[in-house]
């Protein structure tokens, strides 16, 4: 089964010539993206006092562990920090597909005579909104998910711009007739939806699935707003928390008791890089999962029989 | 038109009303909820005493406290030991949710905007700030509190703090008993001033550094000479209407008329010294977008630089950098409003219980059991008494570390290991030796010229930094600035500050 | 009668698809139309009541249209909104071409690990901050220690030169999202029917044909969809590229000030939550009939790909 589709690719091969630009087009570009980042984990790798003195460097005078050490140091926050940003992402992202996946699937299927009203419904909350306090006074007054793990999973649960592309998905890589002659099969729209529809657009329900599982893994504004309890904040928001902490404290460091006594205190750049390092790593390692639908593409021919 | 009008509004008044009943529910259940898991600890010890007849006002009460600073690991532990001393004390348990100084203003503007239920919580000048929240409704007003069960707090700090954050006459939040006046210092690192032998006596204003930096200058290439961020200011005689905004009026004012300080030839003058020092090669070339020099501070390589000072501030900084720091005034010891308003506890206006949460306050202020106790840690575990008001931090003070300035009085707090024992006294020296800077009670109400406050503070933005830090002309600068400034409205703040100025001096006889 | 039911008549004939619409309708009822009632703030102004949020509502004073006065009444009002629309566009137009360009490229590449590993580079700048890409900026371009100032032996003061930011804004914007973006496009090919592919070999059409003839027309709706979502966010800049990246410099402002840096600025002192409203109503709106109008001059040439 998987030997036909890799055979029909081959097919479709470049020249070798163009092979070599694209992977250098392709490769330039994606170095440029690392770089940064390679940077980041290389200052987090730099002693303290080394970076005061020479400022950022490619190669640091002195290696040193210290900010791992001060990172791990906050014990067991750091770890349950983790548990919590990754069963938001699990739970977050498995729902948000659920909604998503059956909203934009109704709204793609020609005959739903009000799939107009249900798109328009859902694209008018991408402009406009109500901000952030009476959104605060729904979540926490009227669905009570104070300090809940619900609040960080179901603000982030849909999104129109997810709905609006997954069904653009759907119409474009599911054609019609394949639906009517499932239809004249006897097969009902949650049977179609499930045998044919979700196969063929597999891609798409990746890319959504990987967009939703960044969007619940990089949140930290949910946290920020509906969390008190500091045994449920997630790590993004850790990290942003000192971050943004850390540059307030500057900025007001005309105040005179602010500055001595909350300065001390504060993390070192190295740190801080670290932290960076610590939020982001474990993320790059799932990337592989959502990447197999859409750099290997599918066995289409095999669904479609 | 007018029918559709009317359908609109009919709409929403439904809606309204639906989503208030909707979180009026929903509000209650809160209540109910925080009390049942928070209050365990009271309802252990009351269970026995939880008779059908008992009064309701003798059941313990909870307050809901959210204050300033970054979230402690021991919080719960040590709360739990304050619990049972307030319980005895004044029949009230504390919830406390502490925010991080950088989402204080935000999570809280939104919190008490959307009416989330708490009984204290921390404000200051330059945190949620007290005066707007004020006069937004969004505290209760103290002042019969204060003569009952807030007495304690009036007998015991500087009379100075609750009368200077008064807001149109009324106190909203009790300020921390701490220290009073703001001075300015210059900082010097001393190894170098020893090194070349150079002479602080001289030195009174900005210009008469200039010989200290050129030799530092001309014989440490490695030194930046003067440590600058983008947020400096040179020393001006004024007291500004709003901070950092070119409304103000001198300090020496008789008249209280209110200048724009763009056109006055102190600035010029200040400026000019700044921008010799910018081309000289003192200050960094990329000053005006330097947020911080902490590596600076960090590797040693400044000579001098400027910053708000305390009682015993030298060692304070001599300890944190690890080399000996040494100050000279730059400025007299002025009480500002900020100065008065730097760290505060209000109540909350929809607080349940705003006589249990003044009862409080005046503990904290006045007792040094409780004071100490939320501000160290327990006994023993975060800290050892090393005499009878000495303490020495033990390994895991690390794990309970509170901003000790946000949390009411700091003069009945015990010495760290290290303080010369007469640091109190000297606390109280420096505060009386402040000057009441002529604005001194007088807050300026924003809410006829907000739209000319946006677009000023945008002009602000753009041209302060370059102009104070001398990284731009200001010959040519500053008339551009003001241009703009004035084109953006910033006359009509000055007409309506003087205004509101004129009145208050009515009010007070100034 | 009739009438009715005829509506009962469709609801029992869509009862399924219905069904699949309700969880999602449910949440934006929730999370997106209830909280739209706040909108009112915008011609309030807001102060707070004892009794919770919507009784502070009700209470505070009706002001019209003062709290969006702010937002036109200045001489920075032209530059902010010229600024915005100006990125905006050139956002919508270079993102999509190097995305698209990006896309395809992965996709034609033969060594199918080579291409996951660029991708996956391609995606890290997403997971940084705006904060942490402003401190790496400032690595490059600081004037004294800055790695571009070393490598060319210039002393140029990037922060406070402001002829080169609208390009480096574009760059940053470009590094950061291109990489992010290029994944829908790249998933659309990979949902593209293979025998296509085959029949136009057969036929003897080159790759580049292939790509011409037919990734790119098969991409056209996708392409077209991206592109009138990102209409509606025109009147939206993103704050932490124009805030944190350019340094929050002043001299800057001509070219790094939008929207959103000069709301965030002008109500720092005042912070009057019925202005900020205000303007993300002003810019929701224009967003709204750009779309709308966008959408129906699509329609026009292609009724499928139009959103509604």
């Amino acid at each position: 089964m998987s030997a036909k589709p890799i055979k029909s690719r081959d097919f479709h091969q470049l020249s070798s010539v163009w092979n070599i630009v694209f992977n250098c087009i392709a490769g330039a570009f994606s170095l440029l993206c690392v770089f940064p980042f390679l940077f980041v984990v290389l200052i987090s790798f730099t002693d303290e006092g080394a970076l005061a003195r020479d400022g950022y460097k490619l190669i640091p005078a002195k290696w040193s562990l210290e900010a791992y050490k001060y990172v791990f140091g906050t014990g067991d926050t750091l770890l349950r920090s983790y548990g919590v940003t990754i069963a938001v992402t699990v739970i977050g992202t498995m729902v948000s597909l659920l909604l998503i996946s059956l909203y934009a699937y109704a709204i793609s299927r020609k005959s739903f005579k009000y799939r107009k009203f249900f798109a328009f419904f859902a694209f008018f909350t991408m402009l406009f909104n109500g901000g952030l306090v009476p959104t605060y006074i729904i979540v926490t007054q009227m669905l009570g998910l104070k300090d809940s793990i619900w609040a960080l999973v179901l603000p982030l649960a849909m999104n129109a711009f997810y709905i609006i592309i997954l069904r653009t998905f759907y119409i474009t890589s599911v054609p019609d007739p394949l639906i009517e002659s499932a239809k004249i099969d006897g097969a009902g729209e949650f049977r179609t939806f499930l045998r044919i529809v979700l196969p063929l657009s597999l891609p798409g329900l990746a890319t959504i699935g990987l967009f939703s599982t960044l969007g619940y893994w990089n949140d930290w504004f949910n946290a920020l707003l509906y969390i008190d309890n500091p045994n449920l904040v997630p790590l993004q928001s850790m990290l942003m928390r000192i971050e943004t902490s850390m540059q307030f404290i500057l900025q007001n460091s005309q105040n005179s008791s602010l500055s001595l006594e909350a300065l001390r205190s504060m993390p070192q750049d190295t740190s801080r890089m670290a932290m960076v390092v610590l939020a982001t790593g474990p993320i790059i390692f799932a990337y592989p999962f959502f990447q197999r639908y859409f750099i290997q593409g599918l066995t289409v021919g095999a669904v479609k029989e | 038109m007018s029918k559709k009008k009317k359908h609109f509004s009919l709409l929403l008044t439904t809606l309204l009303t639906i989503s208030m009943a909707l979180s009026a529910c929903g509000g209650n259940n809160n209540t109910k909820n925080t009390t049942g898991t928070g209050g365990n600890n009271a309802a252990a010890t009351n269970t026995t005493t939880d008779a059908p007849d008992t009064k309701p006002a003798e059941e313990p009460v909870e307050l809901i406290w959210y204050t300033i600073g970054a979230p402690q690991k021991d919080l719960d532990k040590v709360m739990e030991e304050v619990n049972k001393y307030t319980l005895d004390k004044i029949n009230a348990t504390l919830d406390v949710k502490m925010i991080d100084f950088g989402d204080y203003t935000q999570k809280m503007q939104v919190m008490v905007a959307s009416g989330e239920p708490m009984d204290i919580l921390f404000t200051c000048s330059w945190a949620f700030d007290y005066v707007q929240n004020s006069r937004k409704g969004a505290f209760l007003q103290l002042d019969d509190l204060l003569k009952d069960q807030g007495k304690g707090i009036v007998d015991t700090i500087d009379p100075a703090f609750l009368e200077g954050s008064k807001v149109d006459g009324h106190n909203y939040a009790i300020p921390a008993n701490k220290e009073l006046p703001a001075q300015e210092v210059y900082r010097f690192n001393k190894e170098l001033l020893d090194k070349y032998n150079l002479d602080l006596t001289s030195v009174k204003t900005l210009a008469d550094l200039e010989p200290l930096l050129k030799t530092i200058k001309d014989n440490e290439p490695e030194i930046t000479p003067y440590a600058m961020v983008k947020d400096f200011m040179p020393v001006m005689p004024f007291d500004y209407v709003i901070e950092k905004m070119p409304m103000a009026v001198y300090m020496d004012t008789k008249d209280y008329k209110v200048v724009n300080i763009l056109e006055t030839p102190e600035i010029k003058e200040a400026l000019q010294t700044v921008r010799k020092f910018y081309q000289a090669g003192y200050i960094s070339p990329e000053v005006a977008t330097t947020t911080s020099v902490d590596d600076l501070y960090k590797a040693g390589k400044w000579f001098t630089d400027r910053a708000a000072t305390q009682p015993m501030a030298d060692n304070l900084w001599s300890a944190s950098y690890g080399y000996p720091v040494v100050s000279t005034p730059a400025g007299q010891p002025y009480i500002y409003n900020w100065s008065v308003m730097g760290s505060m506890q209000a109540i909350s206006a929809n607080s349940e219980y705003p006589e249990k949460a003044m009862e409080f306050l005046n503990l904290l202020n006045t007792d040094p059991v409780l004071r100490n106790m939320i501000d160290s840690g327990i006994e023993g575990v975060h800290y050892e008494k090393i005499s009878d008001n000495m303490i020495k931090n033990l390994p895991d003070a690390k794990n309970y570390d509170m901003p000790t300035f946000s949390l009411g009085n700091i003069m009945i707090n015990y010495l760290n290991e290290g303080d010369p024992e007469n640091k109190w006294e000297e606390f109280k020296t420096f505060n009386d030796s402040g000057i009441n800077a002529p604005l001194l009670g007088f807050n300026f109400d924003t809410s006829n010229i907000t739209n000319e406050i946006a677009a000023v503070q945008n002009v602000k933005e753009e041209f302060w930094a370059p102009l104070m830090t001398g990284s731009v002309d200001p010959d040519e600068y500053l008339a551009k600035a003001n241009e703009k400034f004035k084109a953006a409205g910033l006359d009509n703040i000055i007409a309506e500050a003087q205004t509101q100025i004129d009145a208050w001096k009515a009010a007070n006889n100034k | 009668m009739g009438k009715i039911g005829r509506s009962a008549k469709d609801i029992m004939r869509n009862k399924v698809l219905l069904f699949m619409v309700l969880p999602g309708t449910l949440w934006f009822l929730f999370f997106s139309y209830l909280p739209m009632v706040g909108t009112v703030i915008a011609f309030k102004e807001y102060r707070f009541s004892r009794d919770g949020f919507w009784a502070s509502i009700i209470r505070s004073k009706w002001v019209g249209w003062d709290n969006f006065k702010f937002l036109f009444s200045t001489n920075d009002a032209f530059l902010i909104t010229r600024n915005t629309i100006l990125y905006n566009t050139a956002f919508i137009v270079l993102g999509l071409i190097m995305s698209v360009l990006l896309a395809v490229v992965l996709s034609e590449i033969a060594n199918k690990k080579l291409a996951k590993l660029y991708q996956t580079g391609m995606f890290l700048p997403y997971f940084l901050s705006w904060v942490v890409v402003g401190y790496f900026a400032f690595s490059f371009l600081s004037s004294e220690r800055g790695l571009l100032n070393q490598l060319f032996g210039s002393h140029i003061s990037w922060y406070s030169e402001s002829k080169y930011w609208p390009f480096i804004i574009i760059f940053v914007y470009l590094w950061k999202a291109v990489g992010y973006n290029s994944v829908v496009y790249l998933a659309a090919i990979m949902g593209i029917d293979k025998s296509l592919y085959e029949a136009a070999m057969i036929d003897g059409a080159s790759k580049f044909q292939q790509i011409r003839n037919i990734t790119l027309p098969l991409l056209n709706p996708i392409i077209i969809i991206m592109t009138l979502l990102a209409i509606g966010k025109i009147f939206y800049a993103d704050f932490g590229l124009f805030y944190q990246v350019p340094r929050n410099s002043g001299t800057l402002y001509s070219v790094t000030n939008v929207i959103d840096t000069y709301v965030y600025r002008g109500l720092k002192t005042t912070g009057e939550i019925g202005m900020s409203t205000a303007a993300g109503l002003y810019q929701s709106v224009v967003g709204f009939v750009l779309v709308l109008a966008s959408n129906y001059i699509v329609r026009k040439f292609d009724k499928d790909s139009a959103l509604f």
